[in-house]
């Protein structure tokens, strides 16, 4: 907030142009500075990352607990090395399954959210279908869906999109219907048709919303693809970390289960910081929620 | 510019009539007859509201919450119906008048596009009117200039002051060359110095302008006096008006004015009104 009263060009019309008053500033210097910035933020979860794996690791050899049944860091470390390739292979079909689903999902929400703003009445007959569906558990649904699409990557992506496509649908919808009133107002005096209202308006203005449904639903596509896999995959190295972890599972390769599980999480959370950047680019220069 | 000021309202209309002027004639750019409002809730906002706003006047709106005054800006801009009467707005119904263009609207908040930058918000009225893009940002230069802000067009509205965001919203309103402008509350969020500042930059861009009507909502007796041709005094439970005063004073204003005693009596004359 101080720095956006810093920002602020002064009322009076007189003042010089605030890029013209900037001082030279040593390159060098300020990508020091920038290094040291970067460190600072980091610097609080490495530490955290570093005691949290310490202390696994100390007290499990403390404890001398077998690694099947509780798997130290570094046990976790050499079985994934041991299966790099299989580890490899599932990951990427995950991550196919996953973007796929979640590529999907956007695409159908963000419209349906539309089509369902245009008309309460069409909203309020659509709506509550949409949540009935959301509120049926997957794990039942699956088999259906094994029944008519067959197992494989395609009833994979179809859980995937199903579990991601709720949230972006809710949170765009909140975000069209949630339009500043006198903005409405403003494009309704000046004669906007209703296209270059959504368009120009209330898709522009819900962007927050949207951007706030998609952070959810990404890692909410990896789960979704995890149990796809679990349920609906194929075996082999096409079947990605959902059909490893319950190979590992069966065979008690503990530390193998817990590669696969940290690799997701790691896939989710790249996916996660790559949808954050995104919301960074779109909203950093007018929206509360990205300003630095 | 030296501005001869119209006779009083009441006697508007008897002149027209006397010299035959057409009663749907532009030159009577508002007319309000028998205007009622009454909400669905059996709510009266406006009761039997008359008035004719001729063309290149000033007129501010003053009254306690509540008196209708944004209702009467609702139903001379088409955001509502109303209930009873005759309006008529350049001529023709209100939503029709909107159509063609020539009316503009300030809000209380600047209401600008976060998103866009200050040329691409001015020149919205023209994009939405799928005015080709150079054509739009040349006008949208020309009204920046107007308000003072032209080296600032490639900033985003969050990089401004309140102040500068209401300018920017009146260089909106001005891109149209609009003949009627509806303000409401326009100044009524900003510090006194500001709102001070604008009032001098608003009346100097109407004067320049020579055909644009003014209809300005205020809460502050002191800024009607200051600003106006005639303020129309509204009282509310039900919302009327109540009288129409003649604000006697040459254009161009300034500091001079509002230290005069005629501005002080104005302002006890307005104020006087709505207390009855």
């Amino acid at each position: 907030m101080e720095r956006k009263q810093e920002e602020r060009v002064g009322e009076s019309l007189t003042l010089p142009n605030l890029s013209q008053s900037k001082p030279a500033v040593n390159q060098r210097s300020k990508m020091t500075e920038f290094v040291r910035r970067k460190a600072l933020q980091i610097l609080p979860s490495v530490t955290l990352f570093v005691v949290f794996f310490g202390a696994w690791e100390l007290i499990l050899r403390l404890a001398d607990i077998a690694p099947f049944i509780f798997p130290k860091p570094s046990d976790i470390v050499v079985a994934a090395q041991g299966n790099w390739v299989n580890l490899l292979g599932a990951a990427q079909a995950t991550t196919t399954g996953a973007l796929a689903g979640f590529a999907i999902s956007t695409v159908l929400a963000i419209s349906m959210a539309i089509i369902l703003s245009l008309s309460k009445w069409i909203e309020k007959s659509v709506y509550p279908y949409i949540v009935i569906l959301q509120t049926i558990p997957i794990v039942a649904v699956i088999p259906i869906i094994v029944i008519w699409f067959g197992a494989g990557i395609q009833s994979i992506i179809i859980v995937v999109f199903l579990i991601s496509f709720f949230p972006i649908l809710t949170n765009t919808l909140i975000g069209l219907n949630s339009t500043d009133q006198n903005m409405k107002n403003l494009f309704y005096l000046y004669n906007a048709s209703r296209f270059q209202t959504i368009f120009k308006l209330r898709i522009p203005a819900a962007l927050p919303y949207i951007v706030a449904g998609l952070k959810i639903s990404c890692t909410l596509a990896f789960i979704g693809a995890i149990v796809g896999e679990y349920m609906a995959g194929i075996g082999g190295a096409e079947g990605g970390l959902g059909q490893a972890i319950t190979v590992a599972a069966t065979r008690l390769e503990t530390p193998y289960l817990f590669a696969c599980g940290l690799t997701a999480s790691l896939l989710s959370v790249t996916v996660y910081q790559i949808v954050t950047k995104l919301s960074e680019r779109m909203l950093s220069s007018w929206h509360e929620s990205e300003m630095k | 510019m030296e501005r001869q000021i119209m006779t009083r309202i009441s006697s508007q209309a008897e002149a027209a009539a006397a010299t035959g002027i057409d009663r749907h004639h532009p030159q009577n750019l508002v007319e309000l007859k028998n205007i009622d409002k009454v909400y669905p809730n059996g709510t009266v906002a406006v009761e039997r509201a008359n008035l004719d706003i001729a063309e290149n006047e000033f007129f501010c709106f003053v009254g306690p919450s509540g008196c209708g005054k944004s209702t009467i800006f609702n139903m001379i801009t088409g955001l509502t119906e109303h209930t009873g009467g005759e309006l008529s707005v350049l001529g023709t119904e209100s939503k029709e008048a909107r159509k063609e263009n020539e009316i503009a609207f300030v809000f209380q908040e600047p209401t600008l596009l976060p998103w866009n930058n200050l040329l691409e918000n001015v020149s919205l009225p023209l994009k939405l009117r799928k005015v080709p893009k150079k054509q739009r940002h040349e006008e949208g230069e020309r009204v920046l200039e107007l308000v003072g802000l032209k080296d600032y067009t490639k900033s985003l509205p969050s990089q401004l002051s309140g102040g500068m965001k209401m300018r920017v919203s009146i260089a909106r309103a001005l891109i149209s060359r609009p003949k009627l402008l509806l303000m409401d509350e326009p100044f009524g969020a900003l510090d006194e110095f500001t709102r001070q500042s604008l009032q001098d930059e608003l009346l100097r861009i109407w004067s320049q302008d020579q055909r644009m009507t003014v209809l300005f909502i205020t809460h502050n007796v002191f800024e009607a006096v200051y600003l106006s041709s005639q303020v129309v005094v509204m009282t509310p439970s039900p919302g009327r008006i109540s009288d129409v005063i003649q604000i006697d004073e040459p254009f161009p204003r300034g500091e001079n004015f509002r230290v005069a005693p005629s501005f002080s009596q104005y302002v006890q004359s307005v104020t006087s009104s709505l207390e009855h």
